[in-house]
């Protein structure tokens, strides 16, 4: 039996005249990878903004853990068990990639030593090993997209939230980030992925939500949300309506 | 109620330079994105510029004004060239200790030229004044503030309905884009800094026939001249010149009913209260500003 | 290997004064001890990407602190200290305010009025400060009232000075809250959401910087035994000259500023005593040129620059050095 690990109520978020999160409900269970899909400007990324605490919303309420969390500061946020990535990658300059790791750690290891041991560990967990003492901008996209992921882990959250990880990415290097997702899961962490790359974040979620213009118009398993007329209504127009590609 | 009114007075028309001086900060921190501390710097060398003329061959400020004005620009010009431009995609950090070095150099070139005294122009029409209904208008500074609007009113116009005036605001908006556009950026960039550097040393102009020129002066007009900028809305224009009015006003009061040494202490409480309680200015903030000022 | 040479140096640093006697060399060392001391403390603040122009508003609040106390009170400066170091760290809390809002250059701008402003209070606050006539700590002798006939324990105390302030650099630098304090500098939000408390971890670097610098304070001031607002509040020698000394030998690592200080201090000095008295203004009319031409030629540092060139010629092995924040670390 999975419990609600997090939820919202009447989530909004306005910016100037527009609207870009409308009354948003949802929840998210344990152990779930939960996808996020929905055409450009429908208010993705600032959901993910508004879970992580970058803004807090006009209306509504965030629960994680069924503790109101709404008005919580980001970085109490993450102490809490809420990770993520960025769209754009962001490694903090002038650290190296192990450096950057053991920043997070940092927050809840004080011992330098022992933050550097455990965010080795991270590292081989997303085969970045080799890669600990290189400067992050010498290495590829793919890479630095694991290091974001690397970094978030090392939080050791509940919530990841993967914003658009496989962006940039060949298919080749997309194939090798799906078991990466699900080892992640697998460990006990939750998923919720913004993706844009379709094929793959059907084959890996479990259930899909569906956001168009700020509102929230449907969620269920990857086919029953390819095979919804409003879905697919939300996406005329688009490249990547679900399901095109097969 | 005389007195107040004449506080009052006397603050607008000293508000008219200090818009100047801010709008010109403003033109140049809009198009190039950076914060120059020598701005002050090139107020001072406004005024040493028109002691200098006036001690030589007599003519007053208000004419010579002809000569300062294309001498500024063409210094704003040289400083962009030189200094600016090779820093350009270096560290906000290094860009603070160029322009803090620009400021040192300028400063020190003039204690060593000039000494550590004062200079003042003194001219008749310094005392000259208009006597309205009891309250005393000074001529000098209401032929500044005349000058001033009207200079605003070009700028303005030329801003608004020229091309270059348009190229400006559209390097100010968005510099990728204008570049994309076939705008020479780096052309733009010199023209913003020769101008405002212009605007600067005008309003260094109309305040030396009343006030006294020494080398550090430079330092409390770049602090002035930053309350105001941010007070107005850093980017904003028309921000920077009722900015200026406004802390004309400010001055004139304070001067009056305060005390005239804590000048400095004053804008920099004003400018901290700024920040704590509306950061963006009163007149919301122009483009770039997340770059390098307010949160 | 190093550690044997660490020891010879601080031996070698340690028996100095034994047989050095000129007041003139005592004084250049006395010096180059205070700045690496000064230089060290105001790069634990611009770790965090916040560069203070204003690091004179705390060395002068903590030095006129203490001595108002010893002069006007008799008050002993060993209680003059903490009192003064109190009052930095007051002025620390005020500096507060800007850095949590305003970004970089901002920052600066508002650190430098805060110094001027000081500054201008001194002058003015005759009652407190005797204006610009300033004030002299009456002579004594003894370690009691920190006042000696020679330089050497002077010597001593500026020593230990310098290496405690490095040493809590290295401490934090190296500890969580560098490496946090590097990560907010290089991307704040992205620092927030992997759990970092930016503003908490900016006030640490803040408090301990303005303390360090206002134990300076205290402690130059009973050395030169006078005090007075142009000098207290000076700019130019407390506030930029750390940062000259930082950009020199590299900001954003520890023993930067050390390198700097070692190099810059002589050359201030010089400058100071020949070309300042030729010219007004001279010395730091150079000041400036340094500082533009450094930032155009080797934006991060002199030292950093050299880095790959002594790699090239053996003279330094490839190690996990103390990574460079200097450009990138801003606070955008």
């Amino acid at each position: 039996m999975t419990t609600t690990l997090f939820h919202t109520e009447g989530l909004t978020k306005n910016f100037g005249g527009l609207t870009a999160v409308d009354k948003l409900n949802f929840q998210i269970r344990e152990k779930e990878i939960v996808g996020l899909i929905g055409p450009n400007g429908a208010g993705k990324t600032t959901v993910f903004n508004l879970i992580s605490g970058m803004f807090y919303p006009d209306e509504g309420r965030i629960f994680m853990e069924e503790k109101e969390i709404t008005r919580i500061k980001p970085h109490a946020r993450s102490l809490m068990g809420i990770g993520r990535t960025f769209q754009i990658v962001r490694p903090f300059d002038g650290m190296s990639v192990l450096e950057n790791v053991m920043v997070p750690v940092l927050s809840r290891n004080r011992d330098t030593r022992r933050a550097e041991r455990l965010a080795t560990d991270v590292l081989q967990d997303t085969g970045l090993l080799h890669l600990a003492h290189a400067d992050p901008k010498s290495i590829t996209v793919a890479q630095r997209k694991r290091l974001e992921i690397a970094r978030a882990l090392a939080t050791a959250p509940r919530l990841l939230l993967l914003d658009e990880v496989l962006a940039g990415l060949n298919p080749v290097e997309v194939e090798e980030a799906l078991p990466l997702i699900r080892q992640i899961r697998d460990k006990g962490i939750t998923v919720f992925m913004i993706e844009h790359v379709m094929a793959a974040l059907m084959s890996v979620s479990e259930r899909v939500l569906v956001m168009d213009e700020g509102k929230l118009v449907a969620s269920g398993t990857p086919k029953e949300v390819t095979e919804n007329p409003r879905v697919i209504e939300a996406y005329l127009g688009e490249e990547e309506a679900p399901g095109a590609e097969g | 109620m005389v007195d107040l009114i004449q506080v009052a007075v006397s603050g607008i028309l000293l508000g008219g330079i200090y818009a100047l001086l801010s709008v010109g900060l403003t033109l140049i921190f809009g198009v190039v994105r950076i914060i120059n501390f020598a701005h002050g710097e090139l107020l001072m060398i406004g005024m040493y510029l028109s002691y200098l003329i006036f001690v030589s061959i007599g003519l007053n400020p208000y004419y010579s004004v002809i000569l300062v004005a294309p001498a500024l620009f063409v210094i704003g010009v040289i400083i962009q060239r030189l200094v600016i431009q090779p820093i350009q995609e270096a560290s906000a950090m290094m860009k603070v200790f160029a322009t803090c070095g620009l400021f040192i150099v300028l400063q020190n070139l003039a204690l060593m030229i000039f000494r550590g005294d004062y200079r003042t122009i003194q001219m008749d029409i310094s005392m000259a004044a208009l006597n309205i209904s009891g309250v005393s208008i000074s001529i000098p500074r209401l032929v500044a503030f005349a000058a001033a609007v009207v200079i605003f009113g070009v700028l303005y116009l030329m801003l608004k309905h020229t091309y270059v005036g348009k190229a400006l605001r559209a390097v100010a908006e968005n510099r990728s884009m204008a570049q994309l556009m076939g705008i020479r950026v780096q052309r733009l960039n010199m023209l913003a800094f020769g101008l405002g550097s212009a605007l600067t040393g005008i309003a260094g102009a109309f305040l030396s026939p009343f006030t006294s020129v020494f080398p550090t002066i430079g330092g409390t007009y770049t602090l002035v001249a930053f309350v105001i900028v941010v007070l107005g809305g850093l980017g904003n224009m028309v921000g920077a010149f009722l900015g200026g009015l406004f802390i004309g006003l400010i001055e004139s009061f304070s001067g009056t009913y305060i005390s005239s040494a804590l000048k400095e202490a004053t804008y920099f409480v004003i400018f901290i209260l700024i920040l704590l309680v509306r950061p963006q200015g009163l007149f919301g903030m122009g483009k770039g500003t997340e770059e390098v000022g307010l949160k | 290997m190093k550690r044997f040479l660490s020891l010879m140096l601080l031996l070698f640093l340690l028996f100095i004064p034994l047989f050095v006697e000129s007041p003139f060399t005592l004084h250049m060392l006395i010096l180059i001890f205070f700045y690496i001391a000064l230089s060290v403390a105001w790069n634990i603040l611009s770790l965090s990407g916040n560069v203070s122009l204003g690091h004179c508003a705390f060395f002068g609040l903590a030095a006129y602190t203490s001595a108002i106390l010893v002069i006007k009170l008799g008050v002993l400066p060993w209680f003059g200290l903490p009192a003064g170091i109190g009052m930095a760290l007051l002025g620390a809390t005020a500096m507060s305010l800007p850095m949590l809002r305003l970004r970089g250059p901002m920052f600066s701008l508002a650190t430098i009025a805060f110094g001027e402003v000081l500054r201008q209070v001194a002058v003015t606050w005759r009652s407190l400060t005797a204006g610009s006539e300033g004030l002299t700590i009456p002579f004594e002798t003894g370690w009691l009232v920190l006042q000696f006939p020679t330089k050497v324990p002077f010597y001593y105390i500026f020593l230990v000075l310098a290496a405690v302030s490095t040493f809590i650099s290295y401490r934090i630098y190296y500890s969580a809250v560098g490496y946090h304090l590097r990560a907010a500098a290089a991307d704040a939000e992205a620092a927030q959401s992997l759990g970092i408390n930016t503003s908490r971890v900016q006030m640490i670097a803040l408090y301990w910087s303005a303390g360090i610098t206002g134990a300076l304070g205290v402690f130059f001031t009973q050395y030169v035994y006078m005090i007075e607002p142009e000098w207290a509040f000076s700019m130019m020698l407390f506030s930029v000259q750390p940062v000259l000394n930082g950009i020199i030998g590299g900001i954003g690592t520890v023993f930067g500023p050390v390198l700097g200080a070692i190099l810059m201090t002589p050359l201030g000095e010089y400058l100071r005593s020949y070309l300042g008295t030729l010219h007004q203004g001279f010395n730091f009319f150079v000041y400036g040129l340094i500082l533009i031409g450094v930032v155009m030629a080797a934006p991060k540092g002199i030292f950093p620059a050299l880095v790959p060139f002594l790699k090239a010629k053996g003279w330094m092995q490839n190690r996990r050095s103390e990574t460079d924040v200097s450009s990138s670390s801003f606070r955008r």
